[in-house]
């Protein structure tokens, strides 16, 4: 890999930027998660107010999309430590009624650095984190939060996840390897926001996105999710309560 | 199936165990294969009851595409009396009896198991009828099995007396090894809560899974139908798998 293999571009500089992009979270996301509504009802708010904040890695070599990047920046006068549980889709709204009501925003919130299988064990993720803080800089914002999901999470979905972010390896860094990416960049993990996103669909809606049955209320494991989905069949309703990581990166002394 | 090109071989087959070798291994997670009783008494299959070891012989690729093992042994009382220790309890049972000379009157099978590639072709119905055949041919009234179904590993939280009462639209169970054995005349007993344990230390658990366990409480392992328990001060994580007794009316 060339160092200069891979460019920062935005979305004004390609035509096609946004269903490449979209391409790139529908390889990298297991299906239930492209159904968070607050997503799915506002993500076009990210290139309508938020244009500068979104970035991707392109392949020179190939012209393919390598990676994306969303971020957005909101206003936060209370301590980091103060972020509430709501995590992922709290911040999402947040930073949308901000930019409505013309509040100055003084901090960046990253909300998804995803990158495409066949891009990934490659360096990019340090590359994508960098990038992203680069954006916070050129704005003058002293911090880059992010509602991280720890990836690996998914293959312990019965460890509470305060519990989770605790373990780490033998060099001492956190034992999940997207927690690590944001370490080895110099981020400090906040707390956990429990309640990040969640997701609902109906019983015939969770067997479509899983492939499974659930004929009976009661909880169960989903490959990919963090947590146990708790489906009600009398309610026809199955919702998943993903937790994130609150993660802090200081972009200026 | 061809039939002309499967046939049902035994022990008495010059081949039987090259064929057999590793098969067990290619189907099991590793943890499966790290049950204390099996260890110990896998050996008496071939000692003791070597006309009740099958495999189905692949004739026109020489290979063993799958194997059926099963034992006789004594039960007296109502079969709904069978209890929960399902394989581990049978396993000890039948060499037992086997070692006091007690006369048999009833066949059960421990593992009937298709290799991956053998899988989703038709062929795990004759596996159970060839074992069928044998309770027949033994003069033995019933065929009993602690089946492990094949799908619960999907649903490792929900109970497994809920999830055998899980239907498809037919009116079939919703597991698909299940569905064979009822299909082939079988009835569903009960469940056997503690069918085989497995214990193991945390190092163990480690190597077995490709997971970490950092602390003690209970974790979801591929291939596992239950969560298991690790107990870090302990040094040591039980599994405890939980089987369906089921039987075939053959006699």
């Amino acid at each position: 890999m060339t160092p200069d293999r891979f460019q920062v571009i935005h979305p004004k500089d390609l035509k096609d930027y946004r269903d490449r992009a979209g391409d790139i979270g529908e390889a990298s996301w297991p299906e239930f998660m492209m159904h968070d509504s607050i997503a799915n009802e506002h993500w076009h708010e990210l290139f309508d107010r938020f244009s500068e904040y979104q970035f991707a890695l392109l392949d020179t070599e190939t012209n393919r999309m390598a990676t994306m990047g969303n971020s957005l920046p909101f206003r936060w006068d209370e301590v980091i430590s103060a972020l509430p549980e709501g995590g992922w889709d709290w911040v999402f709204v947040k930073a949308m009624e901000d930019h409505k009501n013309k509040v100055t925003p003084n901090i960046q919130s990253a909300i998804q650095i995803a990158i495409h299988p066949d891009y990934q064990s490659q360096g990019l993720s340090i590359r994508m984190v960098q990038a992203m803080r680069e954006i916070g800089q050129s704005k003058g914002f002293k911090y880059l939060v992010a509602p991280v999901r720890p990836n690996q999470k998914s293959k312990y979905p019965l460890i509470s996840i305060d519990d989770y972010i605790q373990w780490t390896n033998e060099e001492g860094l956190p034992f999940d390897a997207w927690l690590r990416v944001h370490a080895r960049t110099g981020a400090k993990i906040i707390k956990p926001c429990h309640e990040a996103m969640i997701i609902r669909g109906t019983r015939a809606e969770w067997e479509q996105w899983t492939g499974m049955k659930f004929p009976q209320s009661d909880v169960y494991i989903i490959p990919g999710a963090l947590n146990p989905m708790q489906m009600n069949v009398e309610a026809d309703e199955g919702v998943y309560v993903e937790p994130n990581v609150w993660l802090v990166h200081q972009i200026e002394e | 199936m061809n039939n002309e090109s499967f046939q049902v071989i035994t022990p008495n087959h010059a081949d039987y165990r090259n064929l057999v070798r590793g098969l067990t291994k290619e189907i099991w997670p590793e943890f499966m294969l790290h049950d204390a009783v099996a260890n110990e008494l896998w050996h008496e299959l071939l000692d003791r009851f070597a006309e009740y070891q099958l495999a189905l012989y692949d004739t026109q690729n020489n290979r063993a595409a799958g194997m059926a093992n099963s034992f006789p042994l004594r039960w007296d009382t109502p079969l709904e009396n069978l209890p929960e220790g399902g394989w581990d309890w049978v396993f000890r049972k039948a060499v037992q009896n086997d070692k006091q000379g007690l006369s048999p009157n009833i066949h059960c099978a421990i593992q009937i198991i298709l290799r991956p590639d053998y899988q989703g072709q038709g062929l795990a119905a004759p596996m159970v009828e060839a074992v069928r055949a044998v309770t027949k041919s033994k003069g033995l009234r019933s065929l009993i099995i602690p089946i492990r179904p094949s799908d619960k590993h999907k649903y490792p939280l929900t109970r497994l007396d809920d999830y055998i009462t899980w239907r498809t639209r037919q009116g079939l169970p919703f597991d698909p090894w299940l569905k064979v054995h009822m299909r082939a005349g079988g009835k569903i007993i009960k469940v056997c809560h503690e069918s085989k344990t497995i214990r193991g230390t945390r190092a163990e658990w480690e190597k077995w899974t490709a997971m970490k366990f950092p602390q003690s409480g209970q974790y979801i392992i591929d291939g596992a139908l239950n969560p298991m328990e690790m107990n870090l001060e302990k040094d040591e994580g039980v599994y405890i798998e939980p089987n369906v007794w089921i039987v075939h009316e053959v006699g």
